[in-house]
Parts: C-alpha cells; sequence; structure tokens
C-alpha cells in the first residue's frame, strides 16, 4: 500500500521531514510558495548557493526524487480553501511552515478530514512537535488560536535546531503511519537542545468546545457510548 | 523558592536565564513577580490579567487549567513552566 503525504514548508524543517519519509517509501507532495535566499543557506542545509532564487518547493522535490524517492513540489502556499485540492489523497499531512495560521489551518484540516498530523516548529534553540490523529485531542485543544508567536526572523534559530526538530517530526510521522499511538495528541517541547536533549511531554485533554473536534468525524468530545447491562 | 521555566523563545527578556527564582504563593503572584523581574516579559504571556490563548502554562505535570487556573498554589519546590505555541522554521 502507498502512503502519501503532503510537507508544507520545505524550509529548515520541511528539507530533513522530507527526506526522511521519502526513504521510507513515502510518496511526497512539497508545498511553499518562497524562493531560496541566501540568508536561508545556515539552516535549510539541502540548499546550496546555487539554488538561491529558485523555488524551495520544487528544488526539494528534486533533491528527493535524485535520491530515489516520490516527490513533487508545488510552488504556492497551503491554504484551507485548497487543502482537498492539493491534500486530497494523503495519509499524513506534516506542517514544517513558520506561519501560525497555516499551522491551524493543516491542523483542522487534517482533523476534520480525520487524517494523521504533525505539527513542527523550531525556534531559537529549542522546538516544539505536535503528533495527531483522530479521536484525540487537536492542536487547537491546546492553543486555541493563531497570535503573534515570536518567529525566526525576531529572535533567530540555530542552524542544527531545525535538523533535530526535523528529524524528530519525521520520526513521530513515520511512528503514526505505523500504527503507534505513543504521541498522539501531545506535544513534545524541546526547551534547549543545546543543554537538554530529553523534550518536556506534555499531555492535555481533549478542550471542551473546541471548534475543530467538534467537527471531527471522529472527535474526541464524543461522549463514549453508553453500555447497557444485558438482563439474563 | 518555586522556578520559573523560561523557554527559549522569551528569554530575550530574562538576558538568556532559562530558569527564574521567584518568591509566590500562586501561579498570578509568579507571573507578577517575573514581570517586576524582567520587564516585558508579561505581555508576552497575559492580556488583561488573561493567559494567551497560545500560552500554556504549567506547575509540574499538570496544566494550571486543571489546578484553578492563575490562583493555582505554587509550593517551594514547584517549577512552573511556560509552554508558548512557536512558528519558526521554514521562513526566509
Amino acid at each position: 500500500m502507498i502512503t502519501r503525504a503532503t510537507i508544507v514548508g520545505a524550509g529548515g524543517l520541511g528539507g530533513p521531514i522530507s527526506y526522511a519519509l521519502a526513504r521510507a517509501h513515502i510518496e511526497l507532495t512539497i508545498v511553499d510558495p518562497d524562493v531560496v535566499e541566501l540568508s536561508n543557506l545556515h539552516r535549510q542545509i539541502q540548499f546550496t548557493a546555487g539554488d538561491v532564487g529558485t523555488a524551495k518547493a520544487t528544488r526539494l522535490a528534486s533533491s528527493v526524487v535524485a535520491r530515489g524517492g516520490t516527490a513533487r513540489g508545488l510552488v504556492t502556499r497551503w491554504t484551507a480553501a485548497r487543502a482537498d485540492e492539493i491534500s486530497g489523497d494523503v495519509d499524513l499531512i506534516i506542517d514544517a511552515s513558520d506561519d501560525p495560521e497555516t499551522k491551524f489551518a493543516v491542523a483542522d484540516w487534517a482533523v476534520a478530514n480525520g487524517r494523521l498530523y504533525v505539527i513542527a516548529a523550531a525556534l531559537r534553540y529549542g522546538g516544539n512537535v505536535m503528533a495527531g490523529a483522530p479521536g484525540v485531542a487537536c492542536y487547537r485543544c491546546l492553543f486555541e488560536e493563531p497570535s503573534e508567536v515570536p518567529s525566526c526572523s525576531e529572535v533567530g534559530v540555530l542552524g542544527p535546531v531545525v535538523g533535530a526538530i526535523g528529524g524528530v517530526a519525521a520520526a513521530i510521522a513515520l511512528g503514526l503511519v505505523q500504527g503507534a499511538r505513543t504521541y498522539a495528541g501531545a506535544l513534545l517541547a524541546f526547551d534547549d537542545l543545546r543543554t537538554v536533549a530529553e523534550p518536556r511531554v506534555v499531555r492535555y485533554a481533549p478542550r471542551p468546545g473546541c471548534p475543530a473536534c467538534m467537527r471531527a468525524p471522529i472527535s474526541p468530545l464524543a461522549a463514549p457510548p453508553v453500555r447497557v447491562a444485558e438482563s439474563s | 523558592m518555586p522556578t520559573i521555566r523560561v523557554p527559549s523563545a522569551l528569554r530575550t527578556f530574562t538576558k538568556g536565564a532559562s530558569d527564574v527564582e521567584i518568591t509566590a504563593t500562586t501561579v498570578r503572584d509568579a507571573l507578577t513577580e517575573l514581570e517586576r523581574l524582567h520587564p516585558g516579559i508579561g505581555a508576552r504571556l497575559m492580556t488583561d490579567g488573561v493567559v494567551k490563548p497560545f500560552i500554556r502554562i504549567y506547575v509540574g505535570a499538570d496544566d494550571i487549567g486543571d489546578l484553578g487556573g492563575l490562583d493555582a498554589k505554587v509550593s517551594e519546590r514547584d517549577e512552573i513552566s511556560i509552554i508558548p505555541a512557536i512558528a519558526g522554521g521554514a521562513g526566509a
């Protein structure tokens, strides 16, 4: 059986995630509207100086294919409006973008469509990885809504951190695809990878009234089935 | 004293310190003290006295939402963790 995945973001996280999943024979659609810039190269090690000015999504997809994987690149922004068109046939979607709105859109779409998903982010010396699956608390249960979260352009990111966080996100994604639910509905928070490699595993309950979960085909907010004792 | 673990993304306010010891008996007091010691960080955590929706605060392993919110009690050995949503990773 072929597993298909969308990788939203072809940057520092999307690079290692794409390579790892492709090596596991997952067919990829890599989505990113941006072009490679010189300032990206310290952390987006899938690109070289010769790639500056080329589209990240197609350049990364070509690199994946050159390594024996299956991938296509879409030079566009992944949005909820185009989600079904871009990701309608996937089993798994991974957000590796740097945009809060996109992270929530990816999570909401995955929850509404009963898909596996991973939300990854890296900043300064640490990062977060959240794993999602049908029937468990979602990204919106935890953080509720996008807001003015810090960005790499504001506070920077250490180059190797994105590789490490991307590797964790890929490993968790592969686990989800293989049926593991160890981290489904949990957030792994890496505080400072320069000094501590162990994540804090944040587990949380479904948030009552979560609009994403209320629309989910398999909702963690649904009441458990009432068991009726059989009379003898 | 209780310790507040400051996430990497907010350490620009604490001169790089990852742990800040404070004198407090509730989470609310702890965050007020944190703002007094490191001005500016409070506005990143709360609006009008309410924790922002993309910030989660834990005492030990427990979300303060399960402990009474900002009025959750903290003791000498408690560790208060701030877990923010972050979004970096792909952009220019």
